[in-house]
């Protein structure tokens, strides 16, 4: 998928500001604070629904103003060209429309344009708890399977709706148990489906992973990866197999789950544990090969998504290179030059891409952000 | 914004209450009926009366009805041996738009919803029982056709297992692709229905 110009209305720092975009490799430079993250962060806004620099949509508003529009012309295989916008205004939330219907729910936006991110928050993955890694792991299925996202919703509804039954004082015990049966069965069904996506991605996205680490590591390390669900399912289980694991599981932890008064057990639990040789990251890896880890997790998804959907992921790179001795920059800037879809770089300056990656051909175009904030591109030489 | 006239803007205060109706299609509803012959109007306000005033719920099968019974349960033509259950109202007159079914209804009035304070108590599942559980109209059979969300599932299969120890046949309506819509613009959870719930040709 190619993102050939963007248009941002309110969006963060830009109050206004059209840029015509490059199908290759776009280069944003500029100084700390100009924008040049706001920009990438308005292309994923519109493909995920929300900002990957921040959390709320509040921060997403430019201060001053009551809300914001992004709008883009996009080309890719099926739909050969459309746009996507987006506007939010504060009280009636915002609206995606493809050309000029709107989309009614977000299932029917995700997945549009693919996208992978790395920035500098993802060392997250490796370092934070299990929830950062069931939230990567979420992003990466529903923009491959739509209906994911759509069950995903379901089997959260279930959970809020069962925690209230839980935390009901004065139901009988017997009744409590009669009114919770339904959505016992509810949730070990939706849950079900939820594992059994997610162990059939992960099964196909090890090979990707390993590669990854293979070219940015260099050196032999293996990383492999535990998918830590409700229990152990045994290979070539089915989603009635795994359902009724669940439903046992959660028949044997009544007493437990009425104590506690919520919905202890259950994909909303799930965890991915890495390991580099057989060695558990969390315990034994060096700073290093945390960062190592989460680079490949996200090239990883990269390769994944390029292998498996009919267009290629648009890539966002935010503040990467800063970090990365010459060898890696030299192997991203390899993949990057080899990748035949679109990405996009931010970086202070263009020294690390210097023989590297050539801006002056008709694929790649090098872009500087002065105050303003003032987008516009930097001619050859 | 104050209007000119206190009546007015006291019109425009209810109409914006009702579902669907924002401030300004208010305003532009009560200016509407400003103009109207006054007839028409005092026909709308007797309407809007009798909505509360000859409006009951049909004893037996709890739809929306002038007379109690609703001409449905009153109807000899229908077969009395087979029930559908639904959620309100609005789902019998869809239902009936087929003319696909000819058996009677029971109007549930909401479904299990624990967040919104709705347990099985609240609707109308003991009615329910007591119908299929009477020995002088039989049912043989009770179609469960609640909406195929979350609270739908909970609610049939609440309903399923409260009726099982009475021998009646339950089943549900089939999810499907709706006709006129071209496959590739299915989703993929309607998809899968569908072809689980396939039929020999």
């Amino acid at each position: 998928m190619i993102v050939n110009s963007i248009r941002l209305e309110n969006f963060r720092n830009h109050e206004a500001t059209e840029v015509n975009f490059a199908p290759g490799i776009n280069l944003i430079t500029g100084r700390n604070g100009m924008g040049k993250t706001n920009l990438i962060d308005a292309i994923h806004y519109l493909c995920m629904s929300r900002s990957f620099a921040t959390s709320s949509d509040m921060y997403v508003v430019r201060q001053g103003s009551s809300g914001f529009f992004i709008e883009a012309q996009l080309s890719g295989s099926i739909r050969s060209a459309f746009g996507l916008s987006c506007s939010y205004s504060r009280g009636e939330g915002k609206k995606f429309r493809v050309n000029d219907s709107p989309l009614e729910r977000l299932s029917d936006l995700i997945g549009i344009v693919p996208v992978v991110v790395l920035s500098p928050d993802d060392k997250r993955l490796t370092n934070e708890g299990p929830a950062e890694r069931r939230s990567f792991l979420d992003a990466m299925i529903s923009q491959v399977y739509r209906s994911y996202l759509t069950d995903l919703l379901e089997y959260r509804r279930i959970i809020r709706q069962r925690n209230r039954l839980l935390s009901m004082r004065n139901v009988r015990p017997d009744l409590l148990r009669i009114q919770l049966e339904p959505w016992n069965q509810q949730l070990a069904k939706s849950g079900a489906k939820i594992i059994e996506r997610r162990r059939n991605v992960l099964a196909r996205f090890a090979r990707f992973l390993e590669d990854s680490y293979a070219l940015i590591s260099g050196i032999g390390l293996k990383p492999s990866f535990e998918y830590k669900t409700i229990a152990p399912v045994p290979e070539g289980a089915d989603e009635t197999h795994i359902a009724g694991l669940f439903a046992a599981l959660i028949e044997d932890n009544h007493d437990k789950e009425t104590e506690r008064q919520m919905t202890l057990f259950g994909p909303h639990r799930d965890d991915l544990v890495f390991y580099l040789d057989g060695m558990e990251l969390r315990k034994f890896g060096s700073q290093g090969q945390h960062r190592l880890f989460a680079l490949a997790l996200k090239l990883a998804q990269l390769a994944y998504f390029s292998d498996t959907l009919d267009d290629l992921p648009v890539f966002l790179l935010d503040d990467v290179f800063g970090d990365l001795d010459p060898a890696k920059v030299k192997v991203l800037a390899d993949m990057l030059n080899a990748h035949t879809g679109q990405a996009f770089i931010t970086a202070a300056n263009q020294t690390p891409f210097e023989g590297l990656i050539p801006f002056d051909t008709a694929r790649n175009r090098h872009f500087s952000v002065t105050d303003g904030p003032q987008v516009s591109p930097v001619s050859a030489g | 914004m104050h209007l000119t006239s206190e009546t007015l803007e006291r019109a425009v205060e209810h109409l914006s209450k009702l579902p669907g109706v924002g401030r300004k299609s208010a305003q532009r509803l009560a200016m509407h009926l400003v103009k109207q012959e006054k007839d028409g109007v005092l026909q709308l306000a007797q309407a809007l009366i009798d909505l509360k005033e000859k409006i009951r719920y049909c004893s037996n099968c709890f739809t929306i009805t002038d007379n109690d019974p609703c001409p449905i349960c009153r109807s000899a033509k229908r077969q009395r041996s087979v029930l559908c259950v639904v959620e309100d109202s609005r789902d019998v007159y869809v239902i009936e738009k087929t003319n696909e079914f000819k058996g009677g209804y029971h109007v549930l009035g909401g479904v299990i919803s624990p967040l919104d304070d709705v347990g099985p108590d609240d609707i109308r599942i003991k009615e329910l029982i007591a119908r299929v559980n009477s020995s002088s109209e039989p049912v043989t059979e009770v179609i469960l056709a609640l909406n195929p969300d979350a609270e739908g599932e909970a609610t049939s299969f609440y309903i399923h297992k409260m009726l099982s120890p009475f021998g009646v046949k339950v089943t549900r309506i089939a999810h499907g692709i709706p006709m006129g819509t071209e496959l590739e613009f299915i989703d993929e959870a309607t998809l899968s229905k569908a072809f689980i719930g396939r039929n020999a040709f």
